[in-house]
């Protein structure tokens, strides 16, 4: 006894002390950057205008990042964060429209659409004091060219040559059309990073060095990354806060406590599942900024059988029920859009129309209307007599759907429970069967039900980036229906086929004219909308808590970028 | 008592080799896997996809794979996390001392609750005393562990104001953010999950060791002690809590990889920067080389602990190293 009692007692001394030392090493990282940080503040006289400005802003995240290198981040905490030090060529403001940052204005192309010319701003210096030109632009088009990068080459790929006529212009050339050029170089890497191939250990994956308001200065795995001002942040006296941290969370629910408590400032990613939440918090002041993000929730329906032949052409193995374009039309007739956002959503969204709803490439449509007696006159005209049971059958097939959404999903589970009303009395029979997203979203090689089309509707949530190009093409091109012969690439999971939708995207991935590619973009929008793959619920939202002495968060569309104007974020205190 | 030695541990090499193939395999067939983070998002086109895939070194069949980890992994490299490009040992490591803390701290304190109040109820059978400590121990076991934790930081965390106006605890983190190092903070910080963790694993061993003083306080030896005029305290102290702490001694031996291995409930209700919270996020995002380190280290411990007590036993017992 008494032995394992020293023992234990030893074992809680060592514990005290390692945990004292880890704390102390954590933060002997900050010392080189915050003496390096220091030298030329002190160069630089004192210009910071006594503003109101000052302070330190807490920001919960339930995610933490694993990486600071932007080359190499995969989960979206990394991409909102990175955006603290990173910044690219050009961004995307809250509107879901291109704006100019590291650019003096949005690139210029040639007549032909092959040449494309970046004019840098000049002056600009890294974190580590080197000037930002165009080398560092290169530099970081090969970086996501390498072998080792996890982020997209789509365009990198077809640039031919990329040139430096001088430090700051930039002219790349391209083997064909790249229609998104726009959002090329939305992030940069320094070209002092260090060899290509030894990316995955360069010293700025952990100690980063951008051109944005902050850099980096400690990081705690699992507690906290503090970030402070950037000596060589191009505007005078800016940014207004002295350091922003990012507290690692367990969970929403934790971080909504600490919202009401003020032991954080603001709190990421929430959904529209925490309005209630939030509402109840705004005695303590809390409030919420939103903004729309281009994506919707929506209800993919299966035009192919649903047994797992994968057909390539649906027409050749129908699916028994959606197939008919008379039966997807009662199905959005029985919808009814505006009562799921007011019931559920406590009309904070705008029901779903589009399939771009926003942004530069926005193309909104009027809502599809509800209409019971449509819905059940077009079951009618198709053949779907009523049952026994109050469910409609046709030559032995009974009008029973299932729908698969992701489990643990609180708001989805409900928006099933009210469509499953909602088909109800036009006489379809909707059964829930959720799985987890790992299984809804799985690929073509683990089986995934959407690639495999083994479902009949699935509802999640998804919708273009700030350029349509990629997500309309790969949702309705007929070449991208997954089937085994292209390895199931391709996320045409409604196995979708309509020449002209083919036509007009192949068109407008081949032109540069922004708005022709919108008038052809806009052309599938209202084609989808006749033919319905897919239905739109409604709107998603980006939307973040804040406490109100915390002012100038502004979410950018983009995944759920919310640092983009971080040197404009002010704290009262 | 040489060749019980050897024997046990060539068995223990043996499963552990048997445990890595099969926890790869489980890996390697969870659904979706690391990729999924890529094919969920619409800007990665094919050819990113099969390249990223390529990198990671997912195109090779699982046996190949597996050979390949278990090569480096008895070459001393245990690969790096997919998500952090960091060694995963390191990983661990960082996160080590925070685990071992509060989890060395619960120990403790389960213990000194639990030994008392085990020995008092069993030796006052069926007074209000051993009712009130088995009422507490059956609800320590039966309680949710989430909502008892939440319940704490809704009591200690939010309503209830120290004098400064401020919360009476912290119901997060493992130190205020911003302050220097400081002994007090870090008690404070440590107070709810200690107390959460203490009242859920305190009821077991309590429990446990009230039936074993019962069984040995109604053996022939004890009323000779007594017979014999020894003091009730030494009768009590000396006799049986001698013989009857054996057991609760080799659950706690027992028990003691879990101090590697964290608390995923308590680590996860107070925000403490733990293992446990790390292990579920990579096993969430099927960060391989990273779960499989841990859950390695996790198994040899457990069978190293095993293997310990078996020693122990064989020691104490000539019976076990005949057979």
């Amino acid at each position: 006894m008494k032995v394992l009692k020293t023992v234990l007692t030893l074992l809680f001394v060592a514990s005290i002390l390692l945990t004292a030392c880890g704390g102390q090493k954590a933060t002997e990282a900050a010392p080189e950057a915050a003496t390096e940080a220091a030298a030329p503040a002190a160069e630089a006289p004192a210009t910071e205008a006594p503003t109101s400005g000052g302070g330190t802003v807490i920001i919960g995240t339930p995610q933490e990042p694993g990486m600071m290198n932007t080359l190499l981040t995969s989960s979206s905490i990394e991409d909102a964060v990175v955006s603290l030090f990173d910044e690219g060529l050009v961004s995307v403001n809250e509107k879901g429209e291109y704006v100019p940052v590291l650019a003096k204005e949005l690139p210029t192309v040639s007549e032909d659409g092959l040449v494309v010319t970046w004019l840098l701003k000049e002056g600009i210096k890294w974190s580590d004091g080197s000037d930002f030109t165009c080398d560092d632009v290169r530099f970081t088009m090969e970086g996501a060219l390498s072998d080792l990068s996890q982020v997209s080459a789509s365009g990198y790929r077809d640039i031919e040559s990329l040139d430096c006529p001088d430090p700051y212009t930039v002219v790349a050339t391209f083997g064909e059309v790249y229609a998104p050029y726009l959002r090329l170089f939305s992030y940069t890497v320094p070209d002092t990073a260090g060899a290509m191939e030894d990316m995955e250990s360069w010293d700025i994956n952990r100690n980063p060095v951008g051109t944005g308001p902050f850099i980096l200065t400690e990081w705690v795995p699992g507690d906290h990354l503090t970030f402070s001002k950037n000596p060589y942040y191009r505007e005078e006296g800016k940014p207004n806060l002295d350091s922003v941290i990012i507290k690692i969370l367990p969970s929403r629910e934790v971080g909504m406590q600490l919202l009401g408590t003020g032991e954080i400032h603001a709190l990421w990613d929430l959904t529209e599942a925490n309005f209630p939440e939030l509402e109840a918090l705004a005695a303590d002041g809390v409030s919420f900024v939103s903004t729309v993000t281009g994506e919707n929730e929506l209800l993919s329906l299966n035009f192919g059988a649903n047994d797992g032949t994968a057909p390539a052409d649906p027409s050749t193995a129908p699916h028994p029920i959606l197939f008919d374009l008379k039966v997807r039309q009662a199905i959005q007739y029985a919808i009814d859009k505006q009562s799921i956002v007011d019931a559920l959503l406590y009309g904070n969204v705008n029901p779903g129309n589009s399939a771009v709803p926003v942004g530069t490439f926005g193309c909104p449509q009027p809502v599809s209307e509800f209409s019971v007696e449509k819905a059940n006159a077009l079951l009618d005209e198709a053949g779907w007599v009523v049952g026994a049971d109050g469910i409609r059958e046709k030559d032995g097939v009974r009008m029973s759907l299932k729908i698969a959404t992701t489990t643990g999903n609180q708001l989805r589970e409900q928006t099933e429970q009210v469509l499953a009303e909602m088909f109800k009395a036009v006489g379809i029979e909707l059964v829930i069967e959720n799985v987890p997203s790992d299984v809804l979203f799985a690929s073509w090689e683990s089986d995934g039900m959407r690639d495999h089309g083994t479902y009949d509707i699935v509802m999640y949530t998804t919708g273009p980036s700030t350029d349509p190009d990629s997500h309309l093409y790969s949702s309705f091109h007929s070449s991208e229906i997954p089937t085994a012969d292209n390895e199931g690439t391709g996320a045409n999971f409604s196995r979708y086929i309509n020449a002209d939708v083919d036509a007009w995207l192949d068109e407008a991935a081949t032109i540069t004219d922004t708005a022709k590619r919108k008038e052809l973009y806009c052309n599938v929008v209202e084609q989808i909308n006749t033919d319905l793959p897919r239905i739109y619920l409604y709107e998603r939202l980006s939307i973040m808590g804040h406490r109100n002495e915390f002012q100038g968060l502004k979410i950018s569309p983009t995944f759920v970028d919310f640092a983009w104007d971080a040197a404009n974020w002010t704290l009262e205190q | 008592m040489y060749t019980y030695f050897i024997r046990r541990l060539f068995q223990s090499i043996f499963t552990l080799l048997a445990i890595s193939m099969i926890l790869f395999g489980l890996i390697s067939s969870v659904p979706g896997g690391f990729m999924s983070v890529y094919t969920e998002r619409s800007d990665y086109s094919p050819e990113d996809l099969a390249r990223i895939r390529a990198k990671l070194g997912l195109d090779d069949p699982v046996p190949v794979r597996y050979l390949k980890w278990l090569g480096n992994m008895l070459k001393g490299d245990w690969g790096n996390s997919i998500s952090t490009k960091r060694p995963a040992l390191e990983e661990i490591a960082d996160r080590l001392p925070n685990t071992m803390l509060l989890m060395s701290i619960m120990l403790v304190t389960t213990l000194l609750v639990a030994v008392p109040l085990g020995i008092l109820s069993a030796v006052k059978q069926y007074t209000w005393l051993d009712h009130i400590s088995t009422t507490l121990a059956f609800a320590g076991q039966s309680l949710p562990v989430f909502w008892f934790g939440l319940l704490l930081i809704i009591i200690f965390a939010v309503t209830l104001k120290g004098a400064d106006g401020k919360p009476l605890l912290p119901g997060s983190g493992m130190y205020t953010l911003g302050e220097e190092f400081s002994l007090a903070d870090r008690i404070k910080h440590l107070i709810l999950p200690v107390t959460m963790l203490t009242f859920v694993s305190a009821a077991g061993y309590m429990r446990y060791l009230r039936s074993s003083m019962l069984d040995v306080i109604n053996e022939d030896y004890i009323r000779t002690a007594r017979a014999k005029g020894a003091k009730e305290r030494i009768v009590i102290y000396k006799h049986a809590l001698r013989n009857a702490i054996i057991p609760l001694v080799t659950l706690v031996a027992l028990d003691l990889p879990s101090l590697f291995g964290g608390a995923l409930f308590t680590e996860t209700i107070f925000a403490w920067p733990g293992g446990g919270r790390l292990y579920f996020n990579a096993a969430l995002k099927t960060d391989y080389p990273l779960v499989m380190a841990v859950l390695m280290i996790e198994s040899a411990l457990i069978i190293g602990s095993n293997l310990l007590v078996d020693f122990v036993y064989a020691a104490l017992d000539p019976r076990i190293r005949l057979s």
